[in-house]
């Protein structure tokens, strides 16, 4: 188990020094939005409130911490036709979340985006299918959860009728984060760095003109981090273990391979043509090295907005 | 002098009976009304009046009409035209669209422009042309192509009105996009005279509307 003794918890800074670049990035922005809504690009913002019920991914139910998280972002792209039925569309985004209870995870990212779409045919029930890749840097109020993320999806789709949407995607994440000090010899304490698969589907059912129903799955494979306090079990599957003050100054951050099998529900209603409300619900269930089994609900609601 | 001034007055007088005969024979008028299966009144309806006396069809130029796109959608929604008219498709939106359809009725592709850099369309067959934006799913639009000249489309209010038509028979009838029953069984023969309007009235079975939503949320990846 780790030393507590030994433990150097990166200094927190609260200050707005972390997020200093992105802030000023963000105000930017925000500021030409009014110019850009006009401009040959798409924009778009969305805005989410959701509770997630093991924010930590803990599996011991002592240590289940649950939050709720305001999150909001402001996207961008340009689409570029090539050729007759390919288009490129470079983009991004910019977001943030507030954690209520556990500031530390307070974030603000910044992402780039570049993906290539085809489709097979004139018009909106035509299969597609679409190759991107992205970047995005997060900048967290307890900087040693700072991150890049980098990011390659394959996903396809197809519309069936006025009724039913149907896509799926592929995703590969590498998340690098810098890596902590040990805090046993031996074990690293590069418990922030995750590389992940994922594999996503979903599907749309409109119940009429206005709202849609959302369903959901995901399969996942990969790195998982689990902070919870000292454990044996957890201990001698861990590839990588950091403090994670964030949650308290005896958590630990365990780094696992697991798998996590979630499916999701929900429903979407425009009360404009602009404006998207929806409410939804996940589930995951996931299983990782020693048998270390923790699940997620969470409740999710959302707004979305497209220029 | 007094034979000029008599030659003249007749033929004056023949000029106004010719004058007064033509407005007589073509101001006949029918007033349509639409409702649906719940009895709300249904705006977008075409209803179109074809002469069973080929005589009674005057010759009409087509003209050149509009079908605009504003804020990503077809201005109007449902657009009634004279077979051998032709449309043109500016962009008001700032973004670029590339207008589209397959319907039988006409295929035509406008490749990604902005402004009025489309030529117009020449729609020179009778029937419906769904129109589509390849970028933008949600937008549609429809141009009724209309065999006779005699057609107009139901407000708000649910009611149109044809004026100014020669006296005689027609075939009269109406679409809908969402209608459920064939336009031919909206069919009705009625005789049009001179100073009787005839009052018609329609009650359609609507479909639900299912409209491609504008805004399907961050998770979906099929926009762009």
């Amino acid at each position: 188990m780790p030393a507590a003794a030994n433990i150097e918890h990166s200094p927190r800074r609260m200050q707005l020094t972390p997020a200093t670049p992105i802030a000023v990035l963000s105000a930017i922005v925000l500021v030409c939005v009014p110019d850009l809504a006009r401009s040959d690009w798409t924009l778009g913002t969305d805005a989410q409130l959701r509770h997630d019920n093991n924010v930590g991914n803990a599996g011991n139910y002592a240590n289940i911490v649950g939050d709720t998280i305001v999150d909001a972002r402001l996207s961008i792209f340009q689409l570029f036709p090539i050729g007759e039925n390919y288009s490129l569309s470079v983009g991004g985004d910019l977001g943030g979340e507030y954690y209520d209870r556990l500031k530390g995870l307070n974030n603000a990212s910044l992402g780039a985006a570049l993906a290539v779409k085809r489709k097979w045919g004139l018009g909106a029930y035509v299969p597609w299918a679409r190759i991107g890749v992205s970047i995005a840097r997060s900048d967290y109020n307890d900087d040693y959860r700072n991150d890049m993320a980098y990011r390659a999806t394959l996903s396809a789709g197809q519309r069936l009728d006025e009724r039913w949407n149907l896509w799926s995607e592929y995703g590969y994440e590498r998340r690098a984060a810098s890596s902590q000090p040990e805090l046993l010899p031996g074990i690293s304490g590069d418990a922030y760095s995750q590389t992940s698969q994922k594999l996503t589907g979903s599907a749309e059912y409109a119940l009429n003109e206005r709202a849609f129903l959302v369903f959901g799955f995901l399969l996942r494979y990969g790195d998982v981090i689990s902070t919870t306090e000292p454990g044996v079990g957890i201990f001698t599957v861990a590839r990588a273990i950091a403090a994670d003050p964030a949650f308290g100054p005896e958590e630990y951050a365990y780094k696992l391979t697991g798998t996590t099998f979630g499916f999701r529900v929900g429903i979407n209603y425009s009360p404009t043509p602009h404006n998207l409300l929806g409410i939804g619900f996940q589930r995951l269930d996931t299983n990782a090295d020693g048998g270390n089994i923790y699940t997620n609900s969470i409740l999710e609601i959302s707004w979305d907005y497209g220029f | 002098m007094g034979l000029r001034l008599l030659v003249k007055v007749f033929a004056a007088a023949i000029g106004l009976a010719i004058l007064i005969g033509a407005r007589t024979a073509a101001a006949a008028a029918l007033h349509a009304s639409v409702k649906d299966q719940k009895g709300k009144l249904v705006a977008d309806t075409v209803v179109s009046a074809t002469p069973l006396d080929a005589r009674n069809a005057p010759r009409v130029q087509p003209p050149v009409l509009v079908i605009d796109q504003v804020d990503k959608q077809f201005v109007a929604y449902v657009t009634p035209i004279y077979v051998g008219s032709k449309v043109r498709f500016p962009n008001n939106d700032n973004i670029r669209h590339q207008v589209y359809s397959f319907s039988p009725a006409k295929r035509f592709d406008l490749p990604l422009y902005a402004g009025s850099d489309a030529p117009p369309v020449l729609f020179d067959k009778p029937g419906v042309v769904v129109l589509g934006c390849n970028i933008h799913d949600w937008m549609i639009g429809y141009i009724y192509v209309s065999e006779t000249p005699f057609f107009s489309k139901t407000g708000s209010a649910g009611t149109a009105s044809l004026e100014d038509m020669p006296s005689g028979d027609y075939l009269v009838k109406i679409w809908h996009p969402r209608m459920q029953q064939t336009e031919e069984a909206t069919s009705r023969r009625v005789t049009l005279s001179t100073g009787t309007p005839v009052n018609l009235e329609w009650q359609l079975t609507l479909k639900p509307s299912l409209r491609i939503p504008r805004v399907s949320g961050a998770a979906s990846p099929s926009y762009p």
